[in-house]
């Protein structure tokens, strides 16, 4: 069994915290001989077999150094593949365990179902399609493999504030899907959707939380070192007042996190509730963070600007913190 | 972190007991300062012969000798029943008891820690009009004659002293040198002549904290804990006493009390309103996050690790959820709340909003204000630097 700090400790010294998103290629490699892409994978289908919070600490150092490579969606498509029962499951498994890419997409699909069968329409929130064999979508018909470069599919890259992650939409046209790879029929799409959720929300929220403690520790550092009427900006209480606010959300975030990590029964709304937490500090943390670089902030050549980016897609991601608030609301109210 | 058997067993026998014994009605039987007394005595007497009241005390008393762990059990099981917190009692079981056992003589704990089980109550003499946040700026003198110390002075804030029997008392004995090395701790006789007491009245119509006046009062010398000058270590005991049940304890009722929001969203046929349940689902995480925080805090503890600012931050979130759950029922309750309706004492969440509201700022400011935990946070755990000490008009 491995330890997390061992886990943690290893994730720090291949992504060191100076060597901000580092290269996505050389990254991807990395990830790859180190196993995080078959995390989840149980040891009985060859992966590491470890648990949801050995997981969360690995997407936890992947928010610190705002890492390109598209760790999260990956991870989410072997577990699709994992749980079907597709003729070729081992060895897609195996692919996908040893680096090849098939990413699962995080934003809704607009697919429109031709009389034929074919489809045509919009598979939005695919992270690095350029280097994904097959996406893993939500068709009108289940879950199913798509690969990119079959008849009538298409990959279009969008360009995103965020300058750490490159999203695409994967683009259908008279696109007829492979019976071989449907992951699930229409009636197990939303079992299959409701498996991956949480695990979604706990990878985002922890992502969030890593970015989170560096913007932190950046934007300290600099008001220690900037000085204005003789003193480090630091010494103000108001601005200190601030810092210690950034702290404590990230912290109670933190808390909440790892309690829904770490509580099997945790339920698909919780979970999305702990990614709202996280990610709403994340991006009040980043907002606060170039307020208080001052003029430096504003500047492209100085890196904070990038965790705010970073933050404002991810509220986004796995539903907006308006339908997770919605959600938590209706819930509780019972 | 999930229950050993022991700790197990243990949560079966409190709920059992409180199946058959936690009190019920007792908002309704709280609402003058007497009938709240009342209940207060009952509750904690009941408590005591159940062995649940002191399981922090050592093992020589009953119900004593119980690890983190254990409290942590008790408390949540507490909270969950809803039975009353034990506010009377609480600054003799866990300030004056923290006090006593870590630096009195064993005369003093012998005549002193037996009684707290038989009803006596303390209170702690400690802030005063020009000390609040800057505590060591006390000015209250205690000169020594004889066998006795001779006091004079104000304090204030002191909670429940109009109903206290002892007091922990921090006095200044010498001016010179830095200002904390001239404070002596006492335990002082409430009955004693010099002593008066006047309740303050809070803005909801509360009066949880009262002003004690000292005019003379003549203190033994033998009632002094430590050496004379050396007060501020054994005030530091004082303060530490808690160690962090009480957050998770009251996080864990905010939790329970969400349940009154909800009712006001139905009472008011919000069920379909967006908005409103955004905000709803909003404080839930918010409560949630609070109640993980605190619970991380003591499992934390129990397992030896702590970080300077994490007691911080958990009365700082604690209070600004507490802030928001109150001021999300006034604006659901709407005019209605605006007419004045009774009080509950003891309780922070009673659903009388505008109650809640203001009661809610014992929290924002009592016990280290919420400028003073961000202070806290800034300098010891993000290691700014402190701004500089001099300052001249």
């Amino acid at each position: 069994m491995i330890e997390l700090n061992e886990l943690t400790d290893a994730a720090q010294k291949a992504f060191p915290a100076d060597a901000l998103s580092p290269g996505r290629d050389e990254s991807w490699r990395l990830v790859a001989e180190m196993g995080w892409l078959m995390v989840r994978l149980p040891e009985e289908d060859g992966g590491l077999g470890l648990d949801r919070e050995a997981s969360a600490a690995i997407h936890f150092e992947m928010g610190r150094v705002l890492a390109t490579t598209p760790l999260i969606p990956a991870q989410l498509g072997l577990q699709a593949v994992l749980a079907s029962e597709i003729a070729a499951r081992v060895e897609w498994l195996e692919r996908l365990a040893g680096g090849e890419y098939a990413p699962l997409h995080l934003l809704p699909a607009k697919l429109e179902a031709a009389p034929n069968g074919t489809l045509s329409g919009v598979v939005g929130g695919v992270f690095d399609a350029d280097m994904a064999m097959a996406v893993v979508a939500k068709l009108p018909s289940g879950y199913a493999l798509v690969p990119t470069d079959a008849p009538g599919v298409s990959i279009v890259e969008r360009a995103i504030w965020d300058p750490s992650r490159r999203l695409f939409d994967i683009v259908l046209d008279g696109y007829a899907p492979d019976p071989a790879l449907m992951l699930t029929d229409a009636d197990g799409a939303a079992a299959l959707h409701d498996a991956l959720a949480p695990e979604a929300h706990l990878a985002v929220a922890a992502d969030c939380l890593g970015a989170a403690n560096a913007a932190l520790e950046l934007t300290i550092e600099y008001m220690k070192m900037r000085r204005q009427f003789d003193r480090p900006i630091a010494m103000f209480q108001a601005l200190k007042h601030r810092a210690a606010d950034m702290k404590a959300r990230i912290a109670v975030a933190e808390a909440l996190l790892w309690n829904r990590v770490r509580d099997d029964a945790a339920t698909l709304v919780q979970c999305g509730a702990a990614k709202t937490l996280a990610a709403e500090a994340f991006a009040f943390v980043t907002e606060e963070a170039i307020q208080l670089h001052g003029g430096i902030g504003l500047t492209e050549e100085h890196p904070i600007h990038r965790f705010m980016k970073r933050a404002m897609l991810n509220l986004q991601l796995c539903g907006s913190p308006d339908l997770w608030n919605e959600r938590t609301g209706r819930e509780a109210l019972g | 972190m999930t229950d050993t058997p022991d700790l197990e067993a243990l949560r079966r026998e409190v709920r059992a007991f409180l199946a058959a014994e936690a009190p019920t009605g007792w908002r309704d039987a709280s609402r003058t300062q007497d009938d709240f007394v009342r209940t207060q005595r009952d509750w904690f007497t009941r408590l005591v012969s159940a062995g649940y009241a002191i399981p922090h005390w050592p093992a020589a008393f009953p119900g004593g000798g119980r690890s983190l762990a254990e409290q942590k059990v008790i408390y949540e099981e507490l909270a969950k029943a809803d039975c009353p917190r034990l506010l009377l009692s609480f600054v003799s079981t866990y300030h004056a008891f923290a006090t006593l056992h870590e630096c009195a003589t064993r005369e003093q704990q012998d005549r002193y820690l037996p009684r707290i089980l038989e009803g006596e109550t303390w209170c702690q003499g400690f802030s005063e009009p020009g000390a609040g946040s800057d505590l060591a700026a006390i000015k209250t003198r205690a000169e020594r004659k004889g066998d006795v110390y001779v006091v004079n002075g104000q304090k204030v804030w002191s909670t429940m002293a109009q109903f206290a029997d002892k007091c922990l008392l921090l006095v200044r004995t010498s001016s010179d040198g830095p200002k904390q090395a001239g404070i002596t701790y006492l335990l002082m006789d409430m009955k004693a002549p010099g002593v008066s007491v006047r309740p303050i009245h809070q803005i909801q119509g509360d009066e949880e904290f009262a002003e004690i006046f000292l005019d003379n009062v003549e203190i033994p010398v033998s009632e002094r804990v430590g050496e004379e000058g050396k007060g501020w270590a054994v005030a530091q005991a004082t303060l530490a006493s808690e160690r962090g049940l009480t957050l998770m304890e009251l996080s864990y009722r905010m939790r329970g009390a969400l349940a009154r929001v909800a009712s006001l969203i139905r009472e008011h046929g919000h069920e379909d309103d967006r908005g409103v349940l955004r905000d709803f689902g909003e404080l839930v995480t918010q409560v949630d996050a609070v109640c993980a925080v605190a619970d991380q805090f003591l499992d934390n503890r129990i397992k030896g690790i702590e970080r300077i600012g994490d007691a911080s931050i958990i009365k700082n979130s604690y209070s600004r959820a507490l802030r928001a759950y109150a001021k999300l029922g006034l604006r659901l309750g709407g005019i209605a709340e605006q007419y004045v309706a009774p009080i509950t004492f003891g309780d922070l969440n009673t659903g009388n909003w505008m109650a809640d509201f203001m009661n809610s700022y014992a929290w924002t400011i009592a016990g280290g204000s919420e400028e003073v935990q961000r202070n806290i946070i800034a300098e010891r755990m993000l290691d700014m630097p402190r701004e500089p000490k001099a300052w001249v008009a």
